[in-house]
């Protein structure tokens, strides 16, 4: 966007409290009148919707500024309250200001030198750009400790905060039995209050009056209850008869009285609290003009039958008006104080619910039909508040969201996009002579033939919409200059997403292709890196409006350029499940094909010759591998691997351990040993595509993967396969086995709880002897599971499509194979075996304190079998432990994410490499303290960088000869490990100065 | 005690002179507060280290063998 654009720049911001002039100079009108309309349905005068409040009717024009509604932003108006009210906001900085300023002077109850610390701390915090608040906390609290005021030596009284907006004054007032409590302290007897056994001298009143200095006659007043004894005559009694003739008294601070508190605050003294004095007074806190929003801040709804509903916030300022006045009346009736009290507490009330309906201890404002208003708070608050719903995440046009479905016709990088989003989608041309017969088709073709168009912009800028009644018409009149709106064409790039968005791959650009019917259609390699699958998951699609975002979206966001994850350094994306099974089928025998069978897995691909053929079909066949069925002496044939080999670069070389645990060699391109699965070519750090990726480039990779893609589709519907629950069964003999592997187990878990229940059982070391005897049965209950997978291993045969799967890597694990045809094995909650359920056993099956296998979940059975209901039972306990495990993992990680993306959205690496945050500090001198990118450096801790041998490399292939690279070698050395601009600010000046282009 | 300083794991940190100080920062263009901290009564730190100085820590690095990094020693 150009900068001459935006209406208005933002030079600064500040923050603090406003001044209640400045309410009353803003406001457009005071409001008096809690009514609305009058019965003609006009706005009152210096009613809540009074017109110079802005207006929200279309073609009334605006009191205030003369605008009409849409033009017109509002203007705040204000109410006069009736008293003072104290804002709920700032209910814990009055807290803090009434604790730690003086309640006579008001002045901050610390020293000078005390005030001097905590200036210098502020200053520190400030520049270090941390948390104000642990300073002030701190002063507040230091103060808070003076029993006496500094400065005027008053006597400080605790403050007591009842939220949310009541404070009290603890005081020492004299008890109402202050004449008793004398008496009985003088005759020796105990005071009330004081144990039974407390020895006290009789005291005469002589004696008392010598002692005390107060007149004899004055203590019997005092005694009789005539005379209340003052401050010092009550400290002087105290003292001499050792008694407390106090009582705590709970004095309420009124708003009114706090206002004048905090008025008396000297400006410096609120510099110490860390509050700026030039834009914030502390009186301000309390409230004594209440603003007034504007209409159009809390617009009226008219319903269907014509009435008209307000917004929550209107009905909040009705109350607070109606009980302004009503206030206002009482008091100048001279009304009781009671009465008074009551309806300042009611206002308080209002108001405190007018910014914040969702304070605990305090009932919400309702509505009439019970519903709790949404006011200030709650529209800012929260997921769908102000913040997080309207500011950070918005709506937006030219985006569309449907169910996906595989095609894997398509290219990764591709998307298919049905022809009713392309027809709604819009991608904007700017005719000129060079596309102007393309533009005259789109228009011509209407909005409703797929390569169309919706709209025109005339050069004028008048927009015209296309209907299939003027779009011939139109299409005429198009000429360079103008501008259309045709629908998404194939190859047009578009943002594609799958929410979660939990990293950056879950929103990458593809290219489109459009297709009839209503599913976005993807090739199956990207399910990885977007985590969909295809059982009604739903994507949403975003086309780019502008060239700058087409071209960045087609530069780095593209599905190629996503291949490596930068979380792992390897590729994310690659051959998936079936892909897999199929490139096992096609290489682990390495089986043989004529010619129309390996053109047939090839058809797919670019290749569109065979390489020399592996041999002839001879009378006796290889050793290595079977001659093609019912093929003729001396026919050509092309194994698997040469087939497979078809797909790789020329001159790759590689050489690894693979999926199966045999080697993989590749010489030259060509696959000479090895069965590629899923540590080759899988999705998760597949050895060939990585290294392709890395040495051959993305747009190398893509085509390789896509080509695996196609050619393990190809060889798996050449080979057929199929899975059913048949292929899981075990033959007799191995089932008999598999029953004795069990039976001996559970013997021997009957064993061990003999020897346990005649106390022989030895624990092991940091055990108690249950948890040995827990942790021996649930190890020989294990192995007994292990051997029975084991037996039902040896009997599967290795052409089984489950054990290919498994062996491949493409789905399923040994482990599922073993639960489906041997035994499903021990059922876990917590890590232990089931103990939970009835008092001492887990069904009522059970005898109690029963410890045998199947007391305790131990699934005997096979998935085949079928579990029995008691088993059936353990496994469901055992199968939701996992299900919740998974729903507390995931809102558990969402919230971590959050909190991890708010810490760090602000942090950017600059051009010098440093990262830093918004306020320019330094977060790491270089990115990743390395400055290198995880998907450009092949490195681990296994296998480090070899520095010098790549920069051997870069040397080798950067210079002709040995001459030229001695003698840039011998030329000047720079620094290392300095920023961009480091030689440019240290010596200012020197820079070549840039011209800038504004 | 431990002297966790001597540790293998734990990187070599050292007070810095204020002229080499004035280069970082000049390099960088940064005041002194905008460097990353690190606490006075941290272990790693050596004993004449105070608050205010700037330490250099070097760090082993797999990719590019050393880094350095600078922090701001604060209470
Ligand atoms: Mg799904
Ligand atoms: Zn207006
Ligand atoms: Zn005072």
């Amino acid at each position: 966007m150009s900068q001459g654009q935006a209406p208005k720049r933002i030079g600064s911001l500040s923050f603090g409290l406003m001044d209640p002039e400045e309410y009353r100079e803003m406001s457009a009108t005071k409001v008096i009148t809690a009514d609305t309309y009058d019965d003609d349905g006009f706005p009152i005068d210096m009613g809540l919707m009074d017109p110079r409040l802005g207006v929200i009717d279309p073609g009334l024009e605006c009191k205030t500024c003369g605008k009409h509604s849409g033009s017109c932003n509002g203007h705040f108006g204000h109410i006069e309250l009736a008293a003072p009210v104290i804002h709920v906001g700032f209910a814990k900085l009055i807290r803090r200001l009434l604790r730690g300023t003086c309640r006579e002077c008001s002045r901050l109850c610390l020293t000078e030198d005390e005030r001097a610390e905590f200036r210098d701390r502020l200053d520190t915090t400030r520049s270090l750009g941390e948390d104000l608040g642990d300073v002030t906390k701190a002063a507040i609290r230091k103060a808070r400790k003076a029993s006496q005021c500094p400065y005027c030596g008053e006597k400080q009284y605790d403050i007591q905060h009842e939220k949310p907006t009541t404070y009290y004054e603890v005081q020492e007032v004299l008890a109402a039995e202050y004449s008793e409590t004398i008496a009985a302290a003088m005759e020796g007897r105990p005071v009330e209050g004081e144990d039974e056994d407390v020895e006290r001298e009789p005291m005469a009143p002589t004696d008392l009056a010598e002692e005390t200095g107060i007149d004899l006659s004055r203590i019997n007043e005092i005694l009789s209850g005539e005379f209340r004894p003052t401050k010092s005559d009550r400290q002087a009694l105290e003292a001499a008869l050792d008694v407390d003739l106090t009582e705590e008294d709970m004095n309420k601070l009124m708003p009114s009285d706090i206002r004048d508190w905090f008025e008396d605050i000297p400006d410096e003294d609120i510099e110490v609290l860390g509050v700026d004095s030039q834009k914030s007074r502390p009186e301000w806190i309390i409230l004594t003009v209440l603003p007034v929003p504007p209409v159009t801040a809390r617009p009226s709804i008219t319903l269907d039958n014509g009435q008209r509903s307000e917004d929550d916030l209107t009905h909040k300022l009705v109350d607070i008006i109606r009980i302004n006045q009503r206030f206002m009346e009482n008091r100048e009736a001279g009304a009781p104080q009671l009465i008074i009290e009551d309806l300042w507490e009611l206002l308080q009330y209002h108001v405190t619910t007018f910014m914040d309906n969702e304070i605990s201890g305090t009932p919400p404002a309702r509505h009439r039909s019970g519903r709790p208003l949404k006011t200030l708070s709650q529209r800012l608050k929260g997921k769908e508040g102000r913040f997080r719903g309207s500011l950070s995440g918005k709506r937006v046009n030219f985006s569309a969201r449907t169910v996906i479905s595989p095609d894997p016709t398509l290219s990764l990088n591709e998307v298919g996009v049905p022809n009713r989003v392309a027809s709604e989608m819009t991608q904007t041309m700017n005719v000129n002579e060079r596309n102007l017969d393309d533009a005259r088709r789109y228009v011509a073709n209407g909005p409703e033939h797929h390569p169309g168009a919706n709209y025109v912009r005339r050069p004028d800028g008048r927009r015209l919409k296309v209907t299939e009644k003027n779009c011939e018409e139109l299409a005429e009149k198009v000429d360079p200059g103008w501008e259309v709106s045709r629908h998404l064409i194939d190859g047009d790039v578009v943002i594609f997403n799958r929410q979660p968005s939990l990293h950056r791959m879950s929103i990458m650009a593809h290219e489109v292709v459009v297709m009839p019917y209503k599913t976005f259609r993807l090739n199956t390699v990207v399910c990885p890196p977007y985590n969909a699958d295809f059982d009604g998951d739903e994507m949403n699609m975003h086309a780019l409006q502008n060239e700058e975002a087409r071209a960045e979206a087609r530069v780095l966001m593209r599905v190629q350029e996503q291949i490596l994850s930068p979380r792992f350094g390897e590729n994310i994306i690659g051959a998936i499940q079936d892909h897999i099974s199929g490139m096992y089928l096609l290489t682990h025998e390495n089986p043989r094909f004529n010619e129309t069978q390996a053109l047939d897995l090839l058809r797919a691909t670019s290749i569109d010759e065979l390489p020399p053929a592996d041999g002839e079909v001879s009378e006796t066949p290889q050793a290595d591998g079977e001659a093609v069925d019912g093929e003729e002496d001396g026919t050509k044939y092309w194994t698997g691997r040469t087939v497979f080999s078809e797909l790789l670069p020329d001159d790759l070389d590689l050489e690894f351990e693979g999926t199966v645990g045999e080697p993989v060699v590749i010489e030259d391109g060509q696959l000479v040993e090895g069965t590629i699965a899923e540590d080759e070519v899988g999705e998760f750090g597949g050895e060939i595509v990585d290294t392709i990726t890395k040495v051959y480039g993305n747009t190398r990779s893509r085509e390789f993967i896509n080509e695996v893609a196609t050619l393990a589709m190809r060889s798996i519907m050449h080979f057929g396969f199929s899975v059913g629950i048949d292929d899981e069964s075990v033959d007799d003999a191995a089932e008999v086995q598999i029953q004795e592997a069990i039976d001996s187990a559970y013997e021997r878990v009957q064993k061990l709880i003999k020897t346990y229940e005649t106390g022989e059982l030895e624990s092991l070391p940091g055990r108690t002897v249950d948890e040995t005897l827990e942790m021996k049965i649930m190890q020989t209950l294990g192995r007994a599971r292990d051997s029975a997978g084991d037996i039902a291993d040896d009997n599967l045969t290795e052409d089984n499509p489950a054990v290919v799967m498994a062996r491949s890597g493409a789905r399923g694990s040994m482990l599922n194979l073993t639960q489906m045809s041997a035994c499903v094995g021990q059922q876990a909650v917590r890590g232990e075996r089931i103990n939970r359920g009835y008092e001492d056993r887990t069904l009522s099956h059970y005898k109690k304190d029963d410890l045998s296998a199947d007391a305790h979940g131990f699934v005997e059975s096979s998935y085949r079998q079928g579990l029995d209901p008691q088993e059936f039972f353990f496994h469901a306990m055992g199968g939701r432990e996992g299900l919740v495990d998974t729903a507390v993992r995931t809102s558990k990680s969402g919230y971590l994410q959050r909190r991890l993306i708010n810490a760090l959205s602000e942090l950017e690496t600059q051009y010098d490499g440093t990262v830093r945050d918004t306020s320019d500090t330094i977060v790491q001198f270089e990115f990743g303290e390395d400055g290198t990118s995880t998907t450009q450096v092949a490195h681990d801790a296994e296998s480090p960088m070899d520095v010098e041998e790549i920069a051997d490399r870069v040397i080798d292939a950067e210079f002709a000869d040995e001459a030229e690279r001695e003698s840039f070698l011998r030329g000047e050395t720079g620094e290392t490990n300095l920023s961009e601009h480091g030689d440019t600010w240290r010596s200012p000046g020197s820079a070549p100065e840039v011209e800038s282009d504004d | 005690m431990v002297d966790v300083s001597q540790h293998d794991l734990v990187p070599e940190h050292t007070v810095v002179s204020e002229s080499e100080i004035d280069d970082v920062l000049a390099e960088y263009d940064i005041d002194r507060t905008d460097l990353p901290k690190i606490k006075r009564t941290d272990a790693a730190l050596p004993d004449d280290a105070e608050v205010g100085d700037v330490v250099e820590v070097v760090r082993d690095s797999r990719t590019t063998d050393r880094a350095v990094v600078y922090r701001l020693v604060i209470e």
